[in-house]
């Protein structure tokens, strides 16, 4: 419903419980297409004359190439084009994009599949392979960047003076925690069809930056920007590792070139977990000190950064908390493997596991609570209650051992652990939003951004569906298409915070439009006019109503367009959240189950809360599978990733999947909206590792909590 | 792909022990689909096994035997009646397997008969032992999910849930080629990479169809169990397993079989282990024996030592269960 404020008055989100579309549960747009399988994917597009590419990825990371020959690829049946993109003479850097040695098209995948295993390859692998960090550090270790394996990252603080704050502490803990290279693993392979007639041409990438994406494809196919369309209804997942369109949409370009067909370029699932980026792994050692009064006083951190041929990402400690006294050396340690790219909350799941590992292994030497010394070295009140909620709703209050953990007796044992989590997830200028009405009572809303799966095109519809007091229903949301007004790319969380505000000055100006029209209809000032129920009628007088239908046919035989963009003042960043897990170790077998998390999120004005629960949801269940499960393995002396496919490089399923309770932070007032998805994936981890220390005081300093280092551990304490 | 209509047919269409056809029988296809996906073997022909009538049946006879055929698949064998009251150790052990979609389509003969899930032998670029090359890159190299009892000189880890199960049963199995027919226990039918060919973890021939599994009637007052523990419960192999059948007197044990499962080159029957508690109570000293019997002679690799308390973990857990 919208009454106020009135259209010429500067847009405002309306009072949220005044809402009718907003701040409620919605079910999505794209739902039924989604389930029932019409929807098509960039890896779904077919398109007449279309020939299939696949590329030549070598497995190992370094080596010298003496021949690539595709002149047998071009003798298999079905094989239209095969070229060397590397050849004889030059060299393989890393495991990754650098070692895309050939690319083959052909009429079907099967032959094109065929055609890359007919490509001849003579290389000699280099020694040593260059994959684990100890390769990299070790003093005789070839360089692998300009600027060697080690690259110090940023220094600050005081390490002598933080040393002698630790000497007056009542407790020091010593520690180094380990996290593994995490990836995004989505279920779309990165990938894109690129049509092109020599002329213009239309794209189909599966990313999450449509408008962006026109000027890569132009660079590549050297045409200008105006003549690239790009088209991405529906991905599959980019979690930020899809931003670039990458070698892959290089060389689909190259092809299209070439033949002048249709080219389908999708990597092969071994090939995206090879050079398709990755959440850099770390390890930070850490010293820090509190006192008997629950002040955390002191922190020393060197930390490094495992990113591969990336700078790797990792917030500067302390992180969240408070500590007075604090010093840091974090360093880049390279290896000859894929670099890492934007993963939801850069840096962020790292510095969390060690951190809140960190707090609460001096909560338990100083015997406070683990929830009571987290509030008391957290300044915002926001976490204070936050914790508050978690800690009541997982029942610690209730939970027999608060201050110490349990004991490795041969039982199967309980524990709860907590963490929590920023974001800064701001908005940006960079949306414009179109909202069209016609005579007939249609109405959509278009822009040309994209739905990762966070439900950004229902709110795309919703917003002016709440504008107008109609049903979501009546409202159609066109997105995915950079022929639409432009879209910032969904990274960083800044979805929402930026295309919102511009959807909600669409509709606010769409409004004001529509009531300059409808005003002398109805014989009233345009600014008393009450948009509720599908219908508009002088504000106090109901009885007066025109249906909406009746409304849109004041707008006359042209369509009433209205554009809106971007107002700073309709988003507000910054987040918070706080998580809490329980869980149940067998202590004899080290069989971890998650019983349950919760997890509280703060974030303006809840647009659709069933999306962001959704997020919440997704969040929880990302970290879970990290915390527990996933792991990336190398053979440190072949140089090959041993687990480059959905079986090795283990995911939670189902069947891992605890109860979980989403819960919307409702006492954040903030009259303003933002962007969340990030921030939901950063404790989750650390609460299971804290909760395994609380159950029977194991302390896992590594991720993943997998089965052989929790019993490993267990049986040296039976 | 060809469709034989009988096991002889199939037989004549499989290589003999001196070569000859390129050939791979083909049942539900849920492992060698993988491995020739994975270009691990390439076989001009496939010789779909499930046109052979007559192979999918779950038989008990008058003296309370139970033959299963090689096709009948994983869910059935689940779900048969008398296989979920009289030998739950074979229903656990099929319900364990992979994920439902699996195992309604894999067979138990293809399930006896898959190959080794070690990374390396997965990895088509490394020429390992079990591929015909001359080194076991898991002995020195990345050996998480290796082999602790048998290993030497390849230390795979027989992949199979139901072979422990089975081998616990004293389940024996019909092996058929178009000129021959011969029973070996199932036991006898897993071989070490130390008993000779390397490249196969049986003793089929390369003409042979295992045609079915037979269960001899167990004594009464059995109790089974199969405890198989899972990294990742939503669908994994076993990163280490037990097969327990405890046959129990006024509360002392009279008879016992324990198989080990994920820790071996085969399923690891631990004949010590049994003999060790006959006449026993079970207790926690009882349990410990067990538990150290079963392990003797366990030798670790860089990566893999877990798999002894995780074991012992589950040995307990299993005798709890029963007792
Ligand atoms: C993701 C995944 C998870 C899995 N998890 C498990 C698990 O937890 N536990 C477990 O035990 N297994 C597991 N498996 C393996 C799966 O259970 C087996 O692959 C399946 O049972 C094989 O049966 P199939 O009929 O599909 O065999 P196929 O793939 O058709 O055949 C497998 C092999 O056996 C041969 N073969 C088939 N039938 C016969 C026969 N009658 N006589 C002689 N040789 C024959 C074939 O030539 C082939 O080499 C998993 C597999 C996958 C893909």
């Amino acid at each position: 419903m919208a009454t106020t404020p009135s259209p010429q008055d500067k847009v405002a989100w309306e009072p949220r419980d005044e809402m009718t579309v907003l701040n409620k549960d919605a079910r999505r747009l794209d739902g039924p297409v989604k389930v029932t399988g019409r929807a098509v994917y960039p890896h779904d597009v077919r398109l007449p004359n279309m020939v299939y590419a696949r590329l030549l990825v070598h497995p190992a990371p370094r080596s010298k190439l003496t021949r690539v020959d595709v002149e047998p690829a071009r003798q298999v049946p079905g094989v239209v084009y095969a070229e060397v993109l590397k050849s004889g003479g030059e060299e393989v850097l890393y495991q990754g994009d650098d070692a895309v040695l050939a690319v083959v098209a052909a009429e079907t995948p099967e032959a094109a599949e065929d055609g890359v295993r007919a490509v001849v390859v003579e290389l000699e692998e280099l020694w040593p392979p260059m994959v684990t960090p100890e390769q990299a550090l070790a003093d005789d270790s070839p360089k692998i960047t300009e600027n060697g394996n080690v690259v110090v990252a940023g220094t600050r603080g005081d390490q002598a003076e933080v040393e002698a704050t630790l000497g007056r502490c009542d407790a020091v803990v010593e520690a180094s925690y380990s996290l593994p290279v995490q990836h995004h693993a989505c279920l779309e392979t990165h990938g894109c069809v690129v049509d092109f007639d020599g002329e213009k041409a239309t794209t189909y990438p599966s990313t999450q930056m449509v408008t962006g994406s026109t000027g890569m494809f132009a660079r590549e196919l050297g045409i200008s920007r105006s003549d690239v369309r790009v088209l991405t209804p529906y991905m599959g997942g980019g979690f930020g590792a899809k931003f670039g369109i990458g070698k892959e949409g290089a060389v689909a370009s190259e092809v299209a070139k070439a033949l002048m067909r249709p080219v389908h370029l999708m990597l092969t699932r071994p090939q995206e977990f090879l050079m398709a980026g990755n959440r850099s792994g770390s390890k930070q050692v850490m010293k820090g000190g509190a006192t008997k009064d629950g002040v955390f006083q002191a922190l020393y951190v060197e930390a490094d950064k495992h990113g591969g041929m990336g700078r790797g990402s990792l917030p500067t400690p302390p992180y969240i908390y408070d500590v007075a006294s604090n010093a840091s050396t974090i360093r880049q340690v390279h290896t000859a493997t894929d670099a890492n790219r934007a993963m939801r909350a850069p840096g962020h799941p790292q510095a969390s596991f060690a951190m809140e590992s960190m707090v609460d292994e001096l909560s338990y030497a100083i015997g406070m609570d683990p929830v009571e010394f987290r509030k008391k070295n957290l300044s915002s009140e926001v976490y204070h209650r936050q914790l508050d909620r978690v800690a009541k709703e997982i029942g610690w209050a209730e939970h027999e051992h608060r201050t110490e953990p349990g004991k490795v007796d041969g039982n199967v044992r309980v524990g709860i652990g907590f963490g929590v989590s920023t974001w800064g997830s701001g908005g940006r200028p960079g949306c414009k939003c179109e909202v069209r009405i016609e005579a007939d009572g249609s109405i959509r809303s278009s822009v040309g951004t994209q739905d990762l799966g966070t439900g950004s095109r229902t709110y795309v519809a919703s917003i002016v569906a709440e504008e107008f007091g109609l049903e979501l229903s009546q409202v159609e949301a066109r997105i995915g298409d950079s022929d639409l007004p432009p879209s910032v790319g969904s990274g960083g969380s800044v979805t929402t915070g930026s295309l919102a505000p511009a959807v909600k000055d669409a509709a606010h100006n769409a409004r004001v439009a529509l009531c300059d029209k409808v005003a002398p209809v109805l014989e009233c000032d345009p600014d008393e006019l009450t948009w509720q129920g599908g219908k508009v009628y002088p504000t106090g007088e109901p009885d007066r109503a025109l249906t909406w239908k009746e409304a849109c046919a004041t707008v006359g035989s042209d369509p009433l367009v209205a554009m809106g963009e971007f107002q700073p003042h309709l988003h507000q960043g910054r987040v918070h959240g706080a998580q809490a897990a329980k869980i149940s170790v067998d202590t004899l077998t080290g069989e971890i189950k998650v019983l349950k998390m919760v997890t509280i999120q703060d974030q303006g004005i809840p647009l659709i809360r069933s999306a962001l629960r959704s997020q919440i949801n997704g969040g929880m269940v990302q970290a879970l599978s990290y915390g527990l499960l996933e792991q990336r393995v190398h053979d440190a002396d072949l140089g090959y990733m041993l687990t480059a496919n959905l079986e090795d490089y283990k995911i939670a399923g189902v069947q891992e999947i605890p109860e979980m309770v989403a819960i919307i932070d409702d006492d954040d007032t903030r009259q303003t909206v933002c962007g969340m998805a990030e921030a939901t994936c950063i404790p989750g981890h650390a609460a299971i590792a804290n909760a395994l220390y609380n159950a029977c005081g194991v302390r896992i300093r590594d991720l993943p909590l997998s089965a052989d280092r929790v019993v490993t551990e267990l049986a040296k304490r039976i | 792909m060809v469709l034989p209509t009988s096991v002889e047919e199939a037989s004549r269409l499989l290589p003999t022990a001196e070569g000859g056809a390129s050939a791979k029988l083909l049942a539900g296809g849920q492992d060698l689909l993988t491995e020739l996906k994975e270009h691990l073997v390439e076989p001009d022909t496939l010789v779909n096994l499930k046109s052979v009538p007559g192979l999918d049946t779950i038989e008990w006879n008058e003296a309370g035997e139970l033959t299963i055929g090689a096709l009948v698949t994983l869910t059935d064998l689940e779900e048969e009646a008398g296989v979920v009251e009289k030998l739950p150790i074979l229903s656990e052990a099929a319900a364990s397997i992979a994920s439902a979609q699996i195992r309604s389509v894999g067979t138990v003969g293809g399930n006896l008969n898959q190959r080794p899930r070690c990374w390396y032998y997965r990895a088509e670029h490394a020429p390992c032992l079990k591929k015909g090359g001359s080194e076991c890159y898991a002995f020195e190299g990345r050996n998480k999910y290796n082999a602790i009892l048998g290993g030497g000189p390849s230390y795979i880890v027989h992949p199979s849930d139901l072979a422990p199960a089975l081998v616990a049963l004293g389940a024996k199995v019909t092996l058929k080629s178009h000129s021959t027919s011969r029973q070996l226990l199932l036991e006898d039918f897993y071989t070490l990479p130390s008993d000779g060919d390397i490249l196969t973890e049986t003793r089929l021939k390369p003409d042979e169809v295992l045609t079915h599994v037979h269960i001899p009637k167990q004594r009464a007052g059995m109790r089974s169990t199969y405890l198989k523990f899972k990294e990742r419960a939503s669908y994994d192999f076993a990163l280490s397993s037990v097969a327990l059948c405890l046959w129990l007197d006024q509360g002392q044990i009279t008879r016992t079989r324990i198989v080990l499962g994920g820790v071996a080159p085969k399923p690891w029957r631990t004949v010590k282990g049994e003999q060790a508690i006959l006449g026993k109570r079970v207790d926690a000293r009882t349990i410990e024996m067990a538990r150290e019997a079963c392990l003797d002679g366990a030798v670790t690799l860089s990566e893999n030592g877990f798999k002894i308390p995780l074991t012992k973990g589950l040995l307990t857990r299993a005798f709890q269960k029963l007792a």
